[in-house]
């Protein structure tokens, strides 16, 4: 039976290392994917990502436990992504390959779609980084979290310190920002057979 | 709640039964928001294409071994973690288990050799500040960090001989020299490492202290061991991942090149076939015009 985040928590309070490095294996994969899509480098994110469980672990005292263990590890996150896009002063890249790596793609292709279906969502998926990279941080993080993590717009309105219509606002601007920036920029979706949007997908 | 908000909160399922009702017929009457809301979810589609590479997580938080960092936690990174930069250093392990021998070594001889503006500086044997038998390896070489010791050093370097009696726990001193003589330095220094030698030799026979430096020296070689083993299974830990990275390495190229085959297939068929083609078209041609002769 595995633990919840809490007994993994308490347990991880009174010095027991193992307990946080199961907490490490069971977030860091969002945490990353977090602060990637937030900053857009595959190094400095691995860096925040680092960095994250390191300042919650010797914070771990001061979690009291209001919220939920993957929102503070969530805030955590953004406070540091914030401190690195102020500190870089620059808005974060949007890593989108120029050519399209075959290799690459194939490693990541299911066997049902075909290279050309591959090929348009690798397109896609460049062109929506781009398009997040402009979009301004309030925006893009309350997209991030709520299309990549799940939340709810409650969740987001406390990371944000905002109220819940200012969240949908944002989610609504920044949404209609990248459907005109999409349609401009005229990737091909038509051909793609399609993944349908999911709420968990990280 | 405007109708934005409503399109947003209805966009991601989110509405009250009777929010929902009113909203489905407002859209029922809405060309505009029904195209705005499809247009969305478009947009949602897209959104789901953009993952991000996946590293091999491998950082894990560990207390650190070092003797100056008094055993802190620190996330420790695996080395085939960053393997997709293009580096990867099997050693770690190795290197780990020699940092680990060297302050033991450290630890065992305290011997240290500082030159600072005020001359040369050797202090030797166990610090005082460090009752070897009752501490872990961590704290007990924290205790020759050159901060810890070095006041403590200079007040009991008085006597040797009412120290060795009181066996290695307080036999720590300092020698302090003035750089001006290079070769009297060195002879200094020699006669009092002879005499520390000499004086914890005796006090070694004599005393009982010996007795808990014996249990701290069996304590450290356990902990060594302990930790090459640990060591090991991390190295075995880290082969099992670096085949199952090779094993998903190969998968992908295998199939990028059948990928690459079947285009090429393709391109070979769409040639042979145009190239069909113009032979036909050749030989109606020819057809034609000897028929017409």
């Amino acid at each position: 039976m595995a633990s919840t985040d809490e007994e993994l928590v308490a347990r991880s309070r009174t010095g027991d290392l193992d307990s946080f490095n199961q907490l490490v294996v069971r977030w860091e994969r969002p945490i990353y994917a977090l602060a990637y899509r937030t900053i857009g480098r595959e190094e400095d994110a691995r860096d925040v990502c680092q960095e994250t469980f390191l300042r919650a672990f010797r914070a771990l005292g001061g979690f009291k436990g209001e919220a939920k263990f993957s929102s503070w590890l969530y805030r955590i996150t953004l406070n540091l992504c914030r401190d690195w896009i102020r500190r870089e002063r620059r808005q974060p890249i949007a890593q989108a390959p120029e050519g399209v790596d075959l290799v690459e793609l194939a490693g990541e292709s299911t066997p049902s779609e075909s290279i050309e279906d591959l090929v348009a969502r690798k397109e896609i998926s460049a062109a929506v980084a781009r398009v997040m990279a402009d979009l301004p941080q309030e925006q893009r993080t309350a997209i991030i979290l709520k299309e990549y993590h799940g939340l709810t717009f409650q969740e987001i309105a406390d990371m944000q310190d905002c109220p819940l219509s200012t969240v949908k606002t944002r989610l609504y601007q920044g949404l209609s920002v990248l459907r005109r920036q999409l349609e401009r920029s005229g990737v091909n979706r038509s051909g793609l057979s399609g993944p349908t949007p999911r709420n968990h997908h990280v | 709640m405007c109708e934005k908000e409503l399109l947003v909160a209805y966009l991601y399922d989110d509405l009250g039964d009777a929010d929902r009702a009113r909203f489905e017929a407002h859209l029922r009457g809405c060309a505009d928001c029904r195209d705005e809301l499809k247009a969305l979810r478009g947009v949602r589609a897209d959104l789901v294409t953009w993952a991000p590479f996946q590293p091999d997580f491998a950082f894990r938080m560990v207390r650190e071994p070092l003797p100056a960092e008094g055993g802190k936690v620190v996330a420790f990174e695996k080395p085939a973690a960053r393997s997709r930069r293009g580096w990867w250093t099997p050693a770690a392990g190795l290197a780990a288990a020699a940092v680990l021998v060297l302050a033991a070594a450290a630890s065992l001889a305290h011997v240290e050799v500082h030159r600072g503006a005020d001359g040369i500086t050797v202090r030797t044997g166990w610090s005082a500040s460090a009752p070897v038998s009752a501490r872990s390896f961590g704290e007990t070489s924290s205790a020759s960090a050159p901060a810890a010791g070095r006041s403590k050093g200079e007040t009991s370097s008085a006597s040797a001989t009412t120290q060795s009696a009181r066996g290695y726990g307080e036999t720590s001193r300092d020698i302090r020299l003035a750089s001006t003589s290079d070769a009297n330095v060195l002879a200094e220094i020699e006669r009092r490492l002879n005499a520390l030698e000499a004086s914890s030799r005796d006090s070694g026979l004599r005393n009982a202290s010996t007795l808990s430096a014996r249990a701290s020296d069996a304590e450290i070689i356990r902990r060594v061991r302990e930790l090459l083993a640990k060591s090991e299974n991390k190295q075995q830990g880290e082969l099992a991942l670096r085949i199952s990275q090779v094993i998903h390495d190969v998968d992908a190229q295998r199939v990028a090149d059948l990928n690459r085959i079947q285009q090429g297939m393709g391109r070979i068929d769409a040639s042979v076939n145009a190239e069909a083609a113009a032979h036909r078209d050749l030989t109606n041609y020819i057809l034609t015009s000897a028929k017409q002769r």
